[in-house]
């Protein structure tokens, strides 16, 4: 196959005019090469935003959203009367999750987490000596949360794991210490809505780079929370679930949403513009890319009607000694499509070369150091076959009008 | 003696500039092994003829039959192979691809009819071309040879497939007499001893005087 006379053919046309074969290629080498920048750079922008936005929440939380509006029942029974009821109250009966234990069990039974937490969050003032600045404190257990939020790596003074010991210590966003003057060890008192007051001492500071987070937001013990609000073991206000995959999160939801008596909320739910943010960029990314591409296809097109303008005599030839249409066909497309082959292989290479050299460039915001970027070996592949299949378009249209070339018109003179 | 090509009534138009008759009703029959000469003055229709014969030209009126086979009316791409396999051809403009070697041109449509092995067909071209005098030239680009030596290739080439027949459109337009010679004489004893169907339009008074039988031309009609 490979040593028929019509590869030798397409061989010999790509390698006679060798500086239009690399024009050609150099076309479907800039559009892969630029798709996968723009496809690297766009999921690693996607990526950091996703990074930046779950230090702060999780993939799916469950919490209790408040009792629902039974304060007119009458109406409900007598539906066809007006029914009014003066001053009605929405009289909340529980507050928080009680049967705790349970749900955990429940999700420790479901697939694809990988792993959940649970949270006592107290909306409190913080006060040190005249300042007094409201924000949540969050109990917290210590192994749990950090795996669902990696809250360790945020820790710029202190130890996260000392935490678990320390039913008298506290970890202060690096805004709400600077703001109420706390220093490592300096003590901080916190008053809840209820009018609880009681000290903490401060073992940990923390920056998670998500402004409205460091400057509210403070860190104890799971056991500390409830002992403040003078509450049971089994008592939690949020239990906080990573999943493999956070942009699969409806799964899970509807296995557990039936059992659990509790509001389930995915991270899309609660962050619409999150959701719409990133697969605006992923569509702005594809469109560039996809544009690229076709010019990239329009540029081989018009070489390779080149090609047959110049070689009509030549094709003419052939089909005179007995080439079919279809023979003229394969040693064009052939030659389209080897082109597509190296310019593709060149283009990943060229598009990682710069997928580096971007990924290099200095980018200091939000915890930043440099521009982000992706390298995910599918979006290569894509790139290639999309390049591939450009290539194919662009080739064949010229080729086949190659294969109805009219020999004796062309030879006749 | 068994008849190998006929021509019915073959009516060809031309209609740029304007609509003019070229053929005007040509009826020919040609016997296998014979060696045959076409004449006429510039602008007869020979070339014309031998498009139509040589199964290129589809565009004409009446019938054509070669090797019992009825061509008229037969797609591109069958017409294609059944020249492949049965016509030679030598245009009166030798046309080779330019890219490629003298042995290669020569290679070519025994490469596409696959009948033989490829070193076979690299062997039988060399003795092509070293039957036409070209054996020094072989490995050279056809770009690189003179006018008559392309002439003797594209001869040749015209060879390699050993055809029923073999059409030439003046074969020998561009040789000397010495070549000229050789051309005629491989001819004849491709006639005779392989019993190969020769059609040749040639201008040549002396090669056309020692064919088997000359059909001359005058104004798209046979007169003789
Ligand atoms: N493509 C064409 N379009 C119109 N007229 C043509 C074309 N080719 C040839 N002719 C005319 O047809 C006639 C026959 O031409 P041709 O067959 O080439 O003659 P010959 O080969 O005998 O010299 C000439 O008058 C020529 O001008
Ligand atoms: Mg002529």
């Amino acid at each position: 196959m490979l040593s028929s006379i019509n590869n030798r053919i397409s061989q010999v046309h790509l390698t006679t005019d060798v500086k239009q074969t690399i024009v050609a290629m150099l076309g479907v080498t800039f559009g892969i090469s630029m798709y996968i920048f723009m496809t690297g750079f766009m999921s690693g922008v996607n990526d950091t935003q996703a990074d930046l936005a779950f230090s702060a929440l999780a993939h799916v939380r469950i919490y209790n959203d408040g009792p629902t509006d039974h304060s007119n029942i009458a109406q409900k029974i007598y539906p066809n009367d007006l029914v009014n009821v003066r001053n009605a109250k929405v009289i909340k009966y529980t507050d928080g999750i009680k049967n705790s234990a349970a749900i955990l069990a429940t999700l420790a039974k479901q697939k694809n987490l990988t792993g959940f937490t649970s949270q006592v969050n107290i909306s409190v003032f913080f006060k040190n000596a005249g300042n007094k600045v409201n924000g949540t404190v969050s109990g917290v257990d210590v192994i749990g949360e950090d795996k669902v939020y990696g809250c360790a790596k945020h820790i710029i003074q202190g130890n996260w794991s000392e935490l678990k010991y320390r039913s008298d210590g506290i970890f202060v966003g690096v805004e709400l210490a600077r703001v109420l003057g706390l220093k490592m060890n300096d003590n901080v008192n916190i008053l809840t809505s209820d009018g609880i007051s009681r000290n903490y001492k401060v073992i940990g500071i923390f920056r998670t780079d998500v402004l409205s987070v460091d400057k509210s937001k403070a860190y104890i013990a799971i056991n500390a929370a409830r002992q403040l609000l003078g509450v049971n073991q089994d008592y939690v206000t949020d239990i906080q679930i990573d999943m493999e995959d956070y942009n699969n999160t409806q799964p899970l939801i509807d296995n557990i949403k039936s059992i659990i008596p509790y509001k389930v909320e995915s991270w899309q739910m609660g962050n619409q513009q999150l959701v719409a943010g990133s697969s605006l960029r992923d569509t702005i990314a594809r469109a560039v890319s996809l544009t690229i591409l076709l010019v990239a296809g329009f540029g081989i097109y018009n070489i390779m009607n080149m090609t047959i303008n110049q070689k009509i005599r030549e094709i003419a030839i052939l089909k005179a000694m007995g080439f079919s249409g279809g023979d003229v066909t394969k040693i064009f497309l052939t030659q389209a499509i080897i082109i597509g082959i190296l310019g593709g292989c060149v283009g990943m290479v060229l598009g990682y070369i710069i997928s580096r050299l971007v990924n290099n460039v200095k980018f200091e915001i939000a915890g930043m150091h440099h521009l982000p970027m992706t390298y995910y070996p599918h979006n290569y592949l894509l790139a290639f076959v999309f390049g591939l299949i450009t290539t194919f378009v662009a080739g064949y249209l010229p080729a086949h009008k190659a294969s109805k070339i009219d020999p004796v018109s062309i030879l006749r003179g | 003696m068994s008849v190998i090509l006929k021509a019915d009534n073959i009516v060809k138009h031309f209609y740029e500039p304007e609509k003019f008759q070229v053929l005007k009703g040509i009826s020919f029959e040609v016997n296998q092994g014979e060696f045959l000469a076409l004449v006429g003055k510039s602008g007869c229709g020979k070339s014309t003829l031998m498009y139509v014969l040589s199964t290129m030209d589809t565009d004409y009126e009446g019938s054509l039959i070669i090797k019992d086979t009825v061509l008229t009316n037969k797609s591109q791409n069958q017409l294609a192979s059944f020249r492949n396999e049965n016509i030679g051809f030598v245009f009166q403009f030798h046309y080779l691809l330019p890219e490629f070697s003298a042995l290669e041109n020569v290679m070519i449509p025994a490469l596409k009819l696959k009948r033989l092995s490829r070193t076979e067909i690299e062997e039988k071209a060399y003795r092509n071309l070293e039957m036409l005098g070209l054996k020094e030239q072989a490995l050279k680009k056809v770009t690189k040879l003179s006018g008559g030596q392309q002439q003797r290739v594209a001869i040749a080439r015209a060879l390699i497939n050993d055809p029923a027949i073999i059409m030439g459109d003046e074969p020998t337009g561009n040789l000397d007499t010495i070549n000229t010679q050789i051309v005629f004489d491989i001819f004849r004893e491709l006639a005779q001893e392989r019993k190969q169907t020769i059609i040749a339009v040639t201008h040549d008074d002396d090669f056309a005087k020692n064919c088997d039988r000359i059909i001359e031309m005058k104004d798209g009609q046979i007169v003789r």
